[in-house]
């Protein structure tokens, strides 16, 4: 029932009008209160810094304790914005999630986009720099990645579909192996996104398992793992040796 | 474990012992759990549902369960283990590496294909209920690790050893292809992925051209 002291005093301070006003001379909530200070904050940087708030507490909550034991009042209470900020933003908790994980896979999915198409040597030199990216990210952001490799699987039908359909983004940096397989013809339609699911399961289980700082090891194996069905053992493991080098000089 | 199977006990004396009847109870209410999860989803059963269809008191239900989850994990084991038999008998069944991983593949989609609701609760539905029914799941799919493993020794001496994640690998490539089959509601399809999954486990330990021939010959 206090639980809005702050933002009663923040009430105060706007001579009453709680919403804000065309600028603020700080942010609202300690978080990112910036020195007091001739700049004034315009009203969309203080929704953004809001918003941004909103879903790193999101984000390191769920981490913490899975989609289901996180409840709207420790989102509130870690991001120090109040019920009605959040509801400003977002219409419940799930929404928060949603837009959480529609942000983090966009992020990423573009990143590894955009370094396999920079690489311009051959297709397997394509695929690992893209996966190089998406290594690097899982390990500077391990909460973020387990909460969209881990738990959006297991927190119900929209979660999952936003993670289905970051797979499906993956599946066409793959496909051009096919040209290289003699073979092409039987591969099976679903192959790529099949691998795409073995690479996030890998990554998932070793996110759980606590071993974030170990994954540079796992990024030589994972990509023989995905260029094997197309190349072939023995290239595969030349291109993940070459890799394995590459990241331990 | 389809319910039907197990009906309620016949009313008044019929002879059966305490523990007989607690046993009877139990599985009751996990067929019940497995019939209204088939009806509505895990997120929606109530425990009302799971009575209701168990033919069961609420009593009866909190003397054998705290709560729907801890009765999702019973049924969720009850069909790990009846597969883990069945994957057992098929590798027993058959000589060599290669011919066991394919009849065990086999034995498990064409279990699930034939029972499609338990297909959805073990692949879909588990995903969604909770904590302890997901580090279950993830356990269920390492214990498939080892047999997988043992197709390291049908590798020539002095090749290369292969990674140490290639299993793990290997298994999240078939939890998808499986998951997608049963999400996109074909899980009576299963068995047609035989092919395709049975490529997958032999690929990395037999090479491309042998895994593709006894992928063929599987079907």
């Amino acid at each position: 029932m206090f639980g809005n002291v702050p933002q009663f005093r923040y009430r105060f301070r706007t001579n009453g009008n709680w919403r804000y006003p065309g600028s603020v001379r700080a942010l609202p909530g300690k978080a990112s209160r910036q020195p007091p200070g001739p700049e004034p904050v315009s009203r969309d940087a203080a929704a953004a810094d809001q918003r941004r708030r909103i879903l790193r507490a999101t984000a390191e909550l769920i981490a913490e304790r899975g989609y289901q034991e996180t409840t709207m009042e420790e989102i509130v209470r870690r991001a120090k914005v109040g019920y009605a900020t959040f509801y400003k933003h977002y219409a419940d908790r799930e929404a928060a999630f949603l837009a959480l994980l529609d942000a983090a896979f966009d992020r990423t999915v573009s990143r590894v986009e955009d370094a396999y198409k920079r690489e311009e040597g051959p297709w397997a030199d394509r695929v690992g720099a893209a996966l190089g990216v998406l290594f690097a990210d899982v390990a500077a952001n391990p909460e973020v990645a387990r909460v969209c490799l881990v738990e959006a699987v297991a927190a119900g039908a929209e979660p999952a579909a936003r993670h289905e359909a970051a797979l499906k983004r993956l599946a066409p940096l793959l496909r051009p192996g096919r040209e290289l397989n003699p073979r092409q013809a039987e591969l099976p339609e679903s192959l790529e996104e099949t691998l795409a699911g073995g690479v996030v399961w890998v990554l998932g289980q070793r996110l759980i398992a606590g071993e974030a700082d170990k994954l540079r090891g796992l990024f030589p194996e994972t990509l023989e793992f995905l260029l094997r069905p197309y190349v072939g053992e023995d290239e595969a493991a030349r291109e993940a040796g070459e890799v394995a080098e590459a990241i331990s000089a | 474990m389809p319910a039907e199977e197990l009906g309620p006990l016949p009313a008044g004396r019929h002879g059966y012992s305490r523990e007989q009847v607690a046993h009877h109870q139990r599985e009751r209410l996990i067929a019940g759990l497995a019939a209204a999860v088939a009806k509505r989803g895990y997120a929606a059963v109530t425990l009302a549902d799971i009575v209701r269809e168990a033919k069961v008191s609420r009593r009866v239900f909190y003397a054998n369960f705290e709560g729907k989850e801890q009765c999702f994990l019973a049924a969720f084991e009850v069909v790990v283990d009846h597969l883990r038999e069945l994957v057992g008998e098929a590798v027993e069944a058959v000589e060599g590496w290669p011919r066991q991983a394919i009849a065990a593949t086999r034995a498990a989609l064409r279990f699930l294909a034939a029972e499609p609701d338990l297909a959805r609760l073990c692949l879909l539905e588990s995903r969604g209920a909770g904590p302890a029914v997901n580090a279950r799941f993830n356990e269920a799919v390492a214990e498939l690790a080892p047999l997988l493993a043992r197709g390291r020794a049908e590798r020539p001496a002095g090749e290369r050893p292969l990674p140490g994640s290639t299993e793990d690998s290997t298994l999240g490539a078939l939890v998808s292809l499986v998951h997608r089959k049963v999400a996109t509601g074909e899980p009576e399809r299963l068995e047609e992925l035989l092919p395709e999954c049975a490529e997958l486990v032999l690929l990395p330990y037999l090479g491309p051209a042998e895994a593709a021939r006894l992928a063929r010959e599987a079907t």
